[in-house]
């Protein structure tokens, strides 16, 4: 019973394992301070997640949704500050253009059968050369108005609000995957998608819906991000894509569908990346050291991951490789 | 003929082979002569691959021994050593690498080099892939790639790259399967010389008058037992079949089965079908009720043709008519009307192997159990638990992963799936490969019970006996054609088998 229960929340029992850890080394760690400034600074990479996790569990990769976000929040700004648009309308016209951009790199996905690493490797780099072409590589300074301001500077309940979307986004996501038939078909598609069209599921829709989902949340990434830092900058989502994707691997979904999938686990790894980003910090390591402890911490965690994972009924997909 | 063994290339003792407790070979004793061409034939399953696989390090063995040139053979062997030993083998699937040309695919991984460098001698490459292709008078060019080949040349390509080599036995599996008469002519003609040169040749074929023109001797194989060693005077394609089959006909008419048509309204009719290079015009109806075999070698186009009109493939031309209305198919559509479709392979093409029972189940389902997209979980269950229960899935867990499942349960988890539909049609390709005896019956229960409602079923099975016993009419096809259509009569698996084979 107990292997089982440890089986089904591993990845929950590693996370407190590195919460119980750190808190020994450093006292400071289990503060509600420590803890908000730790969601706070992975709030971005988890609603990112949140929708890019898609693309994954249908057997493919999304790699340009840092560019996009970046390029939202340009878009963003050009609209409100630069033609007045309003900004409700800029809102809504920046995530109708990224959602548009999703679509046709899984059109191309689907229908032309371009690999999506290639595709998405080749969005991040002209998704960024568009972003610089229209702010002309400057930072586009954003103070108003106060209600767009407060979505990055405010609190509630003493907690960012980013946070809040963060897991609203989760949530959403989870529903989506968990209990609706979307979820049940990206699964399918992404373990078997022959045997999915053969029993009538439209595989090529739910791969493309999977890029316009993760579109959708770069978007929304992006305008947080914005408000946060109040400008909108080119370089801004520079590399986020990789840490979305190492959360989404870290959270127990494989790159390459297989028909798993969980947005928790993805959550889980999003905020184990903060952990140990958080833990250097409270131990003083000099923050050149970081990304090599990142790494190593990461591989270990998945190596760790991948073993547990082998005890259940997986070893079919390790036996096919 | 003394049997001193320097005639004897290869020799098998005792050779047994089990998967997961299912013997596919026992005890087999076999030998192969030097410089005689020596066939292997059996029904799909009979044991032939596995035999080959073996001879050639492919698959261990579990038991028994392979004698080659007087040298026993390890159990398991790397193919690099198959190739020192002298063993060239045409795989019915090709291995010839689509980017690189005639040439580097015939010499790959032996290419001749510059001088004392690793460096490739193209030059020299070609002039060696001309003189092989010259001698053998082959119509190929060195330098073409294979992806501009026909599958004919490309089965051409891979015979050449096997002649280089030099070998002192050649294993063919079904080599004419994508060659044209021509083709087929010059494999023989090449085949009869290496005999003479003293190149001993294991030959696998279903076509009967191949073994017949090209046999020394021949082993027979049914369900992975050696039924006889037949010398070149006992040779004869009636013999041969009655052997596979295993019944001696004239003995007992147990297995003659009675088609009758079913009377009862055309569900599906099909007129003049064709498909690109696949079949063409294929026409037949369905009866409400009726079970309707579809016979054929493999190549013979029968999955194609249900493929087609499921709408997987594309159809370029002809018609396909469902209640005497005509149908563009489409999958989507297909399963609206009220198709279920069981393909040949389960595990590639017919389950989600990492997803539960509930989730394959209701794979097909959607319509059923959501509401504006939101899943009910309560009907999903139940529809799940149905189709467990409707053909006694084991275990019940609706939770069990399917890819632990055995193929009988895979296969019935694929049936619960169209079960729970409502179906008018069900098309079944190979129901029962790799099943055992208990789970056949029941899936052909299902079957059975199936046409008792209505449902018009389409049945393609390789194996005879449940063809003859399940359908009530039988098509045969060969090479994309229509070629014979069995109703109303008596009719054996031997019949069958010769009309499929091309000896009418």
């Amino acid at each position: 019973m107990i292997p089982k229960l440890f089986h089904k929340y591993k990845l929950l029992f590693i996370l407190i394992l590195m919460a119980a850890v750190l808190s020994i080394i450093s006292p400071r760690f289990l503060t509600k301070e420590n803890l908000s400034n730790v969601l706070w600074s992975i709030s971005i990479v988890g609603i990112m997640v949140s929708g890019t996790i898609y693309s994954p569990i249908t057997s493919g990769v999304d790699l340009s949704v840092g560019s996009l976000a970046a390029l939202s929040g340009v878009l963003f700004a050009k609209f409100m500050i630069t033609f007045g648009f309003g900004l409700i309308p800029s809102i809504l016209l920046t995530i109708a253009i990224a959602c548009t951009i999703g679509f046709i790199h899984g059109l191309i996905i689907t229908r032309i059968n371009v690999p999506p690493l290639i595709i998405t490797m080749a969005a991040k780099t002209y998704l960024f050369g568009i972003a610089m072409l229209i702010s002309k590589g400057e930072m586009i300074p954003i103070m108003e108005p106060s209600s767009f301001m407060a979505i990055g500077g405010g609190k509630i309940l003493g907690f960012p609000i980013p946070i809040f979307i963060m897991v609203i986004f989760i949530l959403l996501s989870h529903i989506l995957l968990k209990k609706t038939a979307y979820g049940r078909k990206a699964l399918a598609v992404g373990a078997n998608p022959v045997t999915a069209e053969l029993s009538g599921i439209d595989a090529m829709q739910i791969q493309t819906i999977a890029y316009i989902l993760s579109a959708f949340t770069a978007a929304i990434a992006g305008l947080v991000l914005c408000s946060i830092s109040q400008l909108a900058y080119a370089l801004l989502g520079q590399g986020l894509e990789l840490e979305v994707i190492t959360a989404i691997v870290l959270g127990g979904t494989p790159l390459g569908g297989g028909g798993f999938g969980t947005v928790f686990g993805a959550l889980i790894g999003t905020v184990m990346v903060g952990f140990i980003g958080n833990g250097l910090n409270l131990m003083n390591v000099p923050s050149s050291f970081h990304p090599i402890v990142t790494g190593l911490v990461i591989i270990s965690a998945l190596a760790l991951n991948e073993n547990l994972r082998m005890g259940s009924g997986t070893k079919l997909k390790k036996a096919k490789l | 003929m003394s049997t001193n063994t320097n005639d004897i290339l290869v020799q098998g003792k005792h050779v047994t082979k089990s998967y997961h407790g299912n013997v596919v070979l026992e005890d087999i004793e076999f030998d192969i002569r030097r410089g005689e061409v020596h066939s292997l034939v059996g029904e799909n399953g009979a044991g032939k691959s596995t035999l080959v696989k073996i001879i050639t390090g492919v698959t261990p063995r579990n038991n028994g021994e392979v004698d080659f040139d007087g040298h026993e053979l390890p159990i398991d062997f790397p193919r690099t050593f198959v190739e020192k030993l002298g063993i060239a083998v045409i795989f019915q699937e090709l291995s010839l690498i689509p980017g690189l040309t005639v040439a580097q695919n015939i010499f790959l991984g032996r290419e001749p080099k510059l001088g004392k460098t690793r460096l490739i001698d193209k030059k020299k490459m070609v002039t060696d892939a001309e003189a092989i292709i010259k001698k053998y008078n082959f119509p190929l060019d060195p330098k073409a790639e294979i992806d501009s080949l026909s599958i004919g040349k490309r089965q051409l390509v891979e015979i050449l790259k096997a002649l280089s080599m030099d070998s002192k036995l050649m294993i063919m599996d079904e080599p004419t399967a994508s060659l044209n008469l021509k083709e087929s002519k010059l494999l023989f003609d090449i085949i009869k010389n290496l005999r003479e040169e003293g190149v001993s040749i294991l030959y696998i074929s279903h076509r009967m008058e191949e073994v017949f023109e090209l046999s020394d001797r021949v082993t027979v194989l049914r369900d992975g037992q050696k039924v006889a060693l037949l010398d070149r005077e006992e040779i004869s394609p009636e013999r041969i079949i009655s052997l596979m089959i295993g019944r001696d006909l004239s003995v007992s008419d147990y297995e003659e089965s009675v088609l009758k048509t079913v009377s009862g309204d055309t569900i599906l009719e099909v007129k003049k079908l064709c498909s690109e290079k696949k079949f063409s015009d294929i026409s037949f109806s369905l009866n409400k009720g009726e079970i309707l075999g579809i016979s054929g070698l493999v190549g013979s186009g029968r999955t194609e043709i249900v493929r087609a009109i499921y709408g997987v493939d594309p159809i370029t031309s002809g018609s396909v008519l469902f209640d005497g209305k005509e149908i563009t198919p489409t999958v989507k559509q297909s399963i609206s009307l009220g198709f279920g479709f069981v393909p040949e392979d389960r595990r590639q093409q017919g389950v989600f192997m990492q997803l539960p029972i509930n989730k394959n189940i209701c794979s097909t389902n959607f319509d059923r159990y959501t509401r504006m997209g939101f899943v009910n979980e309560k009907g999903e269950d139940a529809i799940a638990e149905s189709g467990i229960n409707m053909v006694s899935i084991k275990p019940k867990d609706p939770n069990y992963i399917v890819g632990n499942l055995s193929g009988g349960n895979q296969q019935k988890v694929v049936l619960a799936k169209w079960l729970v539909r409502d179906l008018s049609i069900l098309i079944i390709d190979e129901p029962t490969a790799g099943i055992d005896v208990g789970a056949k019956d029941e899936i052909y229960s299902v079957i059975n019970n199936l046409a008792r409602k209505g449902v018009g079923v389409l049945l393609i099975s390789s194996d005879l006996p449940e063809l003859t016993r399940l359908s009530d009419r039988i098509i045969v096809l060969r090479e994309g054609k229509m070629i014979k259509e069995f109703k109303d009569q008596s009719i054996t698996e031997e019949e069958v088998l010769r009309a499929s084979s091309g000896l009418i």
